[in-house]
């Protein structure tokens, strides 16, 4: 327990060290939030148009999509706020810059963590709750419970698949392509009801990338439609326990590669 | 303190295949190249001593560095440092030891010098009172005080090496690794830097493993070095056995009357008022002096005869 606390002062330290570094930099601040910003309206406006043309996707009506929408963005919000600077992995490697990390007494995923809040990721933050309140069906308790574990289950899905990928820059691979790739896939792929997509495309971003589970799945049970799912019902109430499922197996292999780190020449 | 048996790193690397498909046959097929940085090296160091850890590029001292700081796991071999398995035990190894990279600075570049000891202090754990009177102390020692509140990036190079010795003697590690201190400093920056380590040795007891390339630090703070090249150790022991030991032969260096410099070894047992009454028979001469051998040409000698 004196561990997690030291742990979490230590982040908050650094996160906050990392931020009076940033604002050494003021412009470059204000045009990543604004930037972030743009790029998540526009998504949404998309969105707008997309629903204004058709009146329902896959026979979801606009609404339920825009929950749909809403979940996923949020979810997606909550790992790349403080996992921002995973994305710069291949360069810490490159640059020597984790050895620095290996030196210091905290664990090395912490540190990475704390290089950097994505701070120009706070526009899916906003956009993705102000989607999810305007659009959320009418829930009881337990429902509402449910719905904030399948946000944060969510987004230890995509954190998870991202580690996991990461981790093979230790051995300094460049990953960050397939990183790139995969994170596409979750965005273009995870906002909209996969029935719509058939047989092959929804089995394959069900079972070969999980993009199902950040927010269609979860977005089913609340919206009353597990029938249409290609997983069980109760496979889709336990999906928020994949997420967690997911990012243990994503630390563990992120754990074995740390081993496995070959640094740099010098 | 310092237990190394055996120590063997060997790097291996997915084969890189040329041609258009070579990235895929990269990925696809298993072939790996090898490389043998550190090559069964083995060597104990005492609590207290300064031992320069030395070899030309490429002969495997970074490596390792960088395996009795935990940063890489060993391929074979056995290490331990003060009781502890270093890559096992990263974190706690971490607080027993301080490391300064000279070519790679630890602090945080771009807040001031002090920030980065306050956050060093907090990651290490260091109790306020501790804190002050360490940096007190490092003040006083690395005279700070000019360049405490400028952000690191706009520090000279002599300034940032002061502070990463500060940084990395902060929270009194019984162990300093130094890996090339001094590269890049001037004449009074690689002095200051001279000091603080003897002074930190003197007062501290502690223990200091120094890399580098510039044998006057070697002469001015180690009575032993580990000589290594192609990952094996060629010497470990004094300096002063390993000039006689090897004892290059002393010279005769003469300045002649058109400016040219000339250097005759002067063998075994030779007498030397014969050698200079050849030579000066010779050639008209302006100056001379007989230069003893020097650490310097006692390495390049080793390293020639070790096959480089």
């Amino acid at each position: 327990m004196a561990e997690v606390v030291r742990t979490l002062r230590l982040y908050w330290r650094l996160q906050r060290a990392a931020m009076r570094g940033a604002l050494q930099y003021r412009l470059n601040l204000v045009i990543g939030v604004a930037t972030g910003v743009a790029y998540q309206g526009s998504g949404f406006a998309f969105v707008w148009v997309v629903m204004h043309t058709f009146p329902a996707i896959g026979g979801w009506s606009l609404r339920e999509i825009a929950f749909l929408y809403g979940l996923r963005l949020t979810a997606h919000a909550l790992y790349v706020l403080p996992f921002s600077s995973l994305i710069g992995l291949d360069w810490l490697v490159r640059e020597g810059e984790l050895d620095r990390v290996l030196l210091r007494p905290l664990n090395p995923l912490v540190q990475i963590m704390a290089k950097r809040l994505g701070v120009g990721q706070l526009g899916d933050l906003l956009a993705g709750l102000v989607l999810l309140v305007v659009a959320l069906p009418p829930l009881g308790p337990a429902s509402a419970l449910f719905c904030l574990a399948a946000v944060v289950g969510g987004a230890l899905v995509e954190t998870a698949v991202s580690l996991a990928l990461a981790s093979l820059s230790l051995r300094t691979w460049n990953t960050i392509a397939v990183r790139v790739f995969a994170d596409d896939l979750f965005s273009k792929f995870g906002s909209y009801p996969m029935s719509v997509f058939g047989g092959a495309a929804q089995w394959a971003l069900t079972f070969v990338l999980p993009v199902a589970f950040v927010a269609y799945v979860p977005a089913s049970v609340l919206l009353d439609r597990t029938g249409e799912l290609n997983v069980p019902a109760p496979v889709a109430y336990a999906s928020p326990l994949l997420g967690v499922a997911l990012f243990a197996l994503a630390y563990r292999i992120w754990s074995r590669q740390l081993r496995h780190y070959q640094s740099t020449g010098t | 303190m310092i237990r190394v048996e055996s120590l063997t790193k060997v790097f291996r690397r997915p084969h890189a295949f040329s041609g258009p498909l070579g990235p895929l046959r990269t990925l696809l097929t298993r072939r790996y190249d090898e490389r043998t940085a550190v090559d069964g090296v083995s060597f104990e160091i005492s609590a207290g001593e300064i031992v320069g850890y030395l070899g030309p590029n490429g002969a495997g001292k970074s490596t390792t560095v960088k395996m009795l700081t935990g940063i890489l796991t060993p391929t074979s071999g056995l290490i331990e440092v003060d009781g502890r398995v270093p890559w096992r035990d990263r974190e706690a190894n971490a607080r027993a030891v301080g490391v300064v990279f000279g070519q790679r600075s630890q602090l945080w570049w771009d807040l001031p010098l002090i920030d980065s000891l306050r956050l060093v202090g907090d990651l290490y754990d260091v109790p306020a009172a501790r804190f002050t009177g360490s940096l007190r102390r490092m003040r006083d020692l690395l005279w700070l005080d000019d360049f405490l509140n400028t952000p690191v990036r706009q520090l000279s190079l002599g300034q940032r090496m002061r502070g990463d010795l500060a940084a990395a003697m902060l929270y009194d590690p019984p162990i300093l690794y130094l890996d090339e201190p001094t590269v890049g400093l001037d004449v009074m920056a690689k002095q200051a830097v001279r000091e603080f380590i003897a002074e930190t040795n003197r007062l501290g007891r502690t223990t200091v493993v120094l890399t580098t390339h510039d044998l006057a630090d070697v002469e001015a703070l180690c009575e032993r070095i580990i000589l290594i090249d192609k990952g094996r150790v060629l010497y470990d022991g004094g300096i002063d056995d390993l000039v006689t030991a090897y004892a290059p032969p002393r010279r005769l260096v003469v300045e002649l009357a058109d400016d040219e410099t000339r250097t005759f070894e002067i063998a075994a047992g030779q007498s030397i008022p014969e050698l200079i009454a050849q030579v000066t028979a010779e050639h008209p001469i302006r100056d001379l002096s007989i230069r003893e051998p020097d650490l310097e040409s006692v390495i390049t000698r080793i390293y020639a005869e070790s096959g480089r």
